[in-house]
């Protein structure tokens, strides 16, 4: 007998059981039943990739409050909120990320310019600043975190340790009672006394040094570049400068990685980053290349994989660094470019700590708030948004090969004169290129041969 | 300073860390296992920065390193990667590659679950014996046999005569059902087949008495076609004037002016392509999307009253007059391709949609097209390949054929006075016996009365054939043509009003842009080789340089493309391959042959002391040594050329030279080889007069 059976579908089966239940889903995954299932994913990658473009103003707020341009910027250690700004014309101010609002202002903190701030403490009680005015200062302040044995800050500094020349730069010691100042030498104060404990500048050495930090993992080891275009390391403990190199431009900020001891990251005058191992001087590890005019400050993200930078061409740029795990510099391989109409020179740049905010300051007198990845979301994300949102992501990333996808994503809007700055930079680079290569070609075979770029930064390496 | 390089060591790679963390996963394993021995098992594990920060510092799974033993034993081929000298990359492509192995064995193991599950649910007939043939089964005795829900599948619609169903088009998720019918053709109706509701009725005839609307006016209109849009709730039709789109509802909402007097229409769902052909042979696509039309072509071929899509490329396939079936795109405005497959009109085309059935086949779906023509003739295609037809065969009986593969593969035919439903593998399978034109096993059998039957189509997910003839419209069932098991984001039967705008909106936003139809849909996202070759991406792009070393050539393989272009680039302006390639470090050893790899490197250490020359091989030091000094006229014309200058005529010498060389090189090696080379000449008419060859 024959046996005869039709297809036919229970419709129970196929509505929710009870009202509010999900409807149920039936899947095949036999690929016949898809058809297109590529194209239909290039198109939404496509769309990903151009809504990571709407979704990307970075830009959260500006603080305002200085009356000159903001010199330098700093937070401590352990704090999502607080940020401590300085300007030329002396004057201070705490900023409360969170409120946006000003938990301490001091006008007059020095005369003149404050060129260097750093807390004293990784909870961010105290601060020192020094300035052109020759002096140091320590302040009292209250973070506001609540937790006040004294929060009230005062209006007088606690301390005030003056010297024979004006400084540029300050850095605390991690733990130690030690900060280290840079003025034409590197000095290293105690806090208890008013006078230097060592001086640490290198015996040949008679120029202006611009920057100090220490490092982050071994405390007594500090670096600092200076106007003689070397980047100098430094050693409390044997108190005396063990080694540098001479570049060929002079770098006009300094910062160690808070994840791999041994890197540091220069922002030069020739426009260019470079990273250093200071176990290797003789070659930097990476060059940055990317900005238009002298980069003029940086600073790592607390995660160690990206860094920003400011420069003197109103732009600040945020890289990320392969050498320390990043996977790529950004969208389209390029580093990001921030910029607005009002933002004049960057001179200072630092990281929040929860690295999804950028701070800068500016020669407008502004700190600005920047988000860290353009077209993140801020405020309360459910569940279903983040996946998508990874989703997307991961769209992104598998198509960027695509012609479009990637269109889309390395396409960036540039202010005109940043733009027109990099395409005249090309061109004369493009030019000495050239005559180089002509040079070769008509002088004998062999003689002259072409120094590969890491090899030129370096002049020489003294110990 | 120590103190700081010391410290930089406490913090190990990525690629020591991994290891360590491998070993930890093991012992956490040993944990699980024997409680006992937990604590000395941490205790042991001296690393402490690494415990304090291991729970926070949990990786994915799918990020998680691969336990090579458990990929081992399943994948046997993880290609080692061993021409790759970046242990990064090469531990991620071997990561990557198991990764992908997994997931596509889940999903393998995944779907059959599925059709295990569908499996119950499918349509057959199985025969006892090789006696009981499925064609003797009548509608009568499969009714009888099925029960349930199945049983609704099987409806007799009676209009009338000269009233039945003229032309008819499921929806996607086969739930809904448009078809003509009326006199002449002057009623379009929508139906719900499942629920067995009536959706609308539109009556062309008093739509134009009523309303006298621009559309429907003209008197007598009738529809040729009819179509539904991304669902049910549009559908368009083709009326004698131009292309009218009604809602859900019967209310017509637009009216595409610029299609006039259209004869067949079809809807591409992936690109939201409406598709026409009219009676004078132009197709136009118009994005329903935007309402704008996308593409006109003229055909040339006259009034076409056959139009079909194929559901896996979106490529539109035409029949025409004169016998030929085109088939286009909208980016070409000539036909991709044109066969003459019927000697007379193409009365009906269809394209197997589904892949061969069977889980693992090597077909790709949509593969195979059935025409029918005028002649009297089925014939079978092979869509990768056009010359000549897979099978054919006669049908009996007058009038047009119209046939349509089912989802499984079935193919239905009807002609004369009945419906014929064919086996899936039998169709496709060249046919060898005696003689030429046999049909292959008939499937199932069912008889109408009411002449002429004018159309036939299978419903999507069910065991379904709706055949609209003169008087009416019925529906046989016809076990096991459906697809048993939906899926729910492609094409749900059940779905509800919620789904429905969900999917709309989804397929908005997964519209593909129709410059992307082409005849393989799978160039979407592969490495476009002939575009690279083109653009110049040459590995050697100093054309002197190549042109003078032929032993380039020999030692990269032939990955090199010499570049006739007197183009000079400088080393610095080089990629990164083409410096390699200069200074002959390029690995051209593929992942396939790691045994010739060694070889290669053997070789290499054993005659390290030739490095200066270039990086030549000693053999073929000795060869360039050899050879010079000889074939001096041509060298001395070559040595006065100077060396980078590139005109052909250098380039035809060059090319001479080399030739000899080689020639003198077999020559040399035939001498050498002796007996072998003497069998290899060519014999004359008078070698056999040699001694010795009378044998």
């Amino acid at each position: 007998m024959v046996k005869i059976s039709v297809l036919q579908h229970n419709p129970a089966l196929h509505v929710p059981i009870r009202p509010g239940d999900p409807t149920p889903v039936q899947r095949n995954l036999n690929p016949s039943m898809h058809p297109f299932a590529k194209a239909r994913e290039r198109t939404r990658a496509l769309n990903a990739a151009k809504l990571d473009k709407i979704f990307s103003k970075p830009f959260v707020d500006s603080l305002e409050g200085h009356i000159d341009a903001v010199e330098v910027l700093t937070k401590p250690l352990e704090s999502l909120t607080t940020v401590a700004s300085g300007s030329w014309d002396g004057g201070l101010i705490l900023h409360n990320l969170h409120t946006r609002s000003e938990m301490l202002k001091l006008p007059q903190a020095h005369k003149g310019k404050i060129s260097g701030l750093c807390f004293a403490d990784p909870k961010g009680s105290r601060l020192l600043s020094c300035g052109v005015d020759r002096n140091v200062r320590l302040w009292k302040v209250g973070t506001g975190d609540g937790e006040d044995d004294s929060g009230a800050s005062s209006q007088e500094p606690l301390h005030v340790y003056p010297w024979k020349t004006s400084f540029n730069s300050i850095d605390h010691h991690r733990s130690d009672p030690l900060f280290a100042t840079a003025s034409s030498t590197v000095q290293i104060w105690d806090e208890t006394k008013s006078a230097p404990v060592s001086n640490l500048t290198f015996p040949t050495s008679n120029e202006t040094v611009s920057s100090v930090r220490f490092n982050l993992a071994e405390p007594s080891v500090l670096a600092s570049v200076g106007s003689d275009r070397t980047f100098t390391l430094y050693d409390i403990r044997t108190g005396k400068a063990e080694r540098r190199v001479v570049m060929q431009f002079r770098s006009n900020a300094l910062a160690w990685s808070p994840t791999l001891p041994t890197m540091a990251l220069l922002a030069s005058e020739d426009h260019n980053l470079y990273t250093f191992d200071v176990r290797h001087m003789a070659a930097p590890v990476q060059i940055y290349k990317g900005h238009v005019a002298a980069v003029m400050s940086c600073e790592w993200a607390p995660t160690g994989v990206e860094f920003v930078s400011g420069g003197w061409d109103r732009t600040v740029r945020i890289w990320s660094s392969r050498e320390a795990g990043g996977k790529e510099k950004g969208p389209g391989g390029r580093e990001v470019v921030y910029h607005t109409k009002r933002m004049q020179r960057v001179t200072s740049t630092i990281y929040s700590s929860d690295a999804r905010y950028v701070l800068s300051g500016s020669d407008d007198g502004n700190v600005r708030i920047w988000k860290a990845k353009a077209s993140d979301k801020l405020g309360v994300i459910t569940a279903r948004e983040r996946a998508s949102m990874e989703y997307r992501e991961s769209l992104v990333k598998r198509w960027s090969v695509d012609k479009d996808v990637g269109r889309v994503m390395r396409t960036r809007h540039l202010p005109k004169s940043v733009y027109k700055a990099g395409q005249l930079k090309h061109t004369m680079l493009e030019a000495r290129r050239v005559k180089d290569e002509r040079r070769r070609k008509h002088t004998r075979a062999g003689e002259q041969k072409p120094v590969a770029e890491k090899k030129k930064t370096v002049i020489t390496e003294q110990s | 300073m120590d103190a700081l390089i010391a410290r930089a060591d406490t913090i190990r790679p990525l690629s020591e860390l991994k290891v360590v963390k491998t070993r930890d996963s093991g012992k956490g394993k040993a944990k699980a296992n024997s409680k006992g021995k937990s604590k000395d098992t941490s205790t042991s594990n001296s690393d402490y920065t690494l415990q304090s920060i291991s729970s926070h510092a949990n990786v994915p799974k799918s990020l998680a390193p691969l336990d090579p033993s458990s990929s081992k034993s399943k994948n046997d081929e993880v290609p080692k990667y061993n021409h790759i000298a970046n242990k990064k990359l090469r531990s991620q492509l071997v990561h990557q590659h198991a990764l992908n192995s997994n997931l596509s064995k889940n999903a393998l193991e995944t779907q059959q679950n599925l059709l295990s599950l569908a499996a119950d649910d499918a349509g057959s007939i199985q025969v006892t014996g090789p006696l009981e043939k499925t064609w003797r089964i009548s509608q009568d005795e499969i009714v009888a046999s099925v029960g349930g829900e199945a049983v609704k599948g099987r409806r007799e619609l009676t209009f009338g005569p000269g009233q039945g169903a003229k032309r008819m088009k499921w929806s996607q998720n086969g739930r809904h059902l448009v078809f003509i019918s009326g006199k002449g053709g002057t009623k379009v109706s929508s139906v719900d087949w499942m629920g067995g509701n009536v959706n609308c009725e539109v009556d062309l005839l008093a739509g134009s008495n009523l309303a006298g609307a621009g559309g429907n006016g003209g008197g007598g209109e009738a529809a040729r076609d009819v179509t539904f849009l991304q669902d049910q709730s549009f559908f368009a039709v083709a009326q004698k004037r131009n292309v009218f789109v009604y809602d859900r509802d019967g209310v017509e909402v637009h009216r595409l002016n610029n299609i006039i007097d259209p004869l067949r229409l079809d809807f591409l769902p992936w690109h939201w392509l409406l598709v026409a052909v009219t009676n004078s042979g132009h197709l136009s696509y118009t994005d329903t999307t935007t309402g704008t039309q996308i593409a006109v072509h003229r055909t040339k071929l006259g009034a076409c009253n056959t139009l079909t899509q194929n559901r896996h490329n979106a490529v539109v396939h035409l029949g025409h007059q004169n016998g030929c079936v085109t088939l286009w795109t909208p980016n070409l405005p000539k036909p991709a391709v044109q066969i003459l497959s019927h000697m007379g009109p193409v009365t009906s085309i269809s394209v197997n949609p589904s892949d061969g059935g069977s889980a693992g086949s090597v077909n790709m779906p949509g593969r195979y097209m059935a025409t029918a023509g005028r002649d009297g003739k089925i014939k079978i295609w092979d869509c990768r390949n056009w010359k000549g037809v897979v099978r054919e065969w006669a049908v009996r009986g007058a009038g047009d054929v119209e046939l349509e593969w089912s989802q499984k593969g079935y193919l239905g035919v009807l002609s004369g006075g009945s419906v014929n439903v064919y086996h899936p593998p039998h169709i496709v399978t060249p046919y060898t016996g005696s003689s030429s034109s046999s049909a292959p096993p008939l499937y199932l059998s069912h008889p109408i009365p009411h002449k002429p039957l004018q159309c036939l189509r299978f419903e999507p997910f069910s065991d379904v054939l709706a055949v609209g003839h003169n008087k009416g419209l019925s529906s046989i069932l016809v076990p096991g043509v459906g697809e048993p098991q939906f899926d729910s984001l492609e094409a749900d039967p059940f779905e509800n009003a919620k789904a429905r705008r969900e999917r709309e909106v989804k397929g908005l936003l997964d519209k593909i842009q129709p410059d992307l139809i082409t005849l393989d849909p799978s160039m979407v996202g592969k490495f476009d080789s002939a575009a690279l070759s083109a653009s110049g991406s040459s590995l050697v792009a100093t054309a002197a340089q190549s042109l003078l070393d032929k032993s380039d050539k020999v030692k990269w393989g032939a990955n090199v493309q010499v570049k006739n272009v007197g183009v000079d680039v400088p080393f610095s302006r080089m990629k990164r391959v083409e410096r390699l390639a200069v200074q002959g470090k390029l690995d051209t050893t593929g992942a396939g042959d790691d045994s010739e790899d060694s070889d290669v490197e053997m070789k290499e250490g054993g005659d390290g002391d030739s490095d200066d020359e270039g990086g030549l091989t000693r053999e073929e030091m000795s060869k360039k040594r050899k050879m010079r000094g000889k074939n001096k006229s041509l060298k001395r014309y070559l040595r006065k050329q100077r060396k980078n200058v590139v005109d052909p005529q250098v380039l035809a010498v060059r090319a001479k030279v080399d030739r000899m060389r080689e020639e003198a090189k077999a020559k040399k090696l035939q001498m050498k080889t002796g007996g072998a080379g003497e069998e290899t000449k060519r014999k004359s008419a008078l070698d056999r007069f040699k001694a010795g060859s009378g044998k």
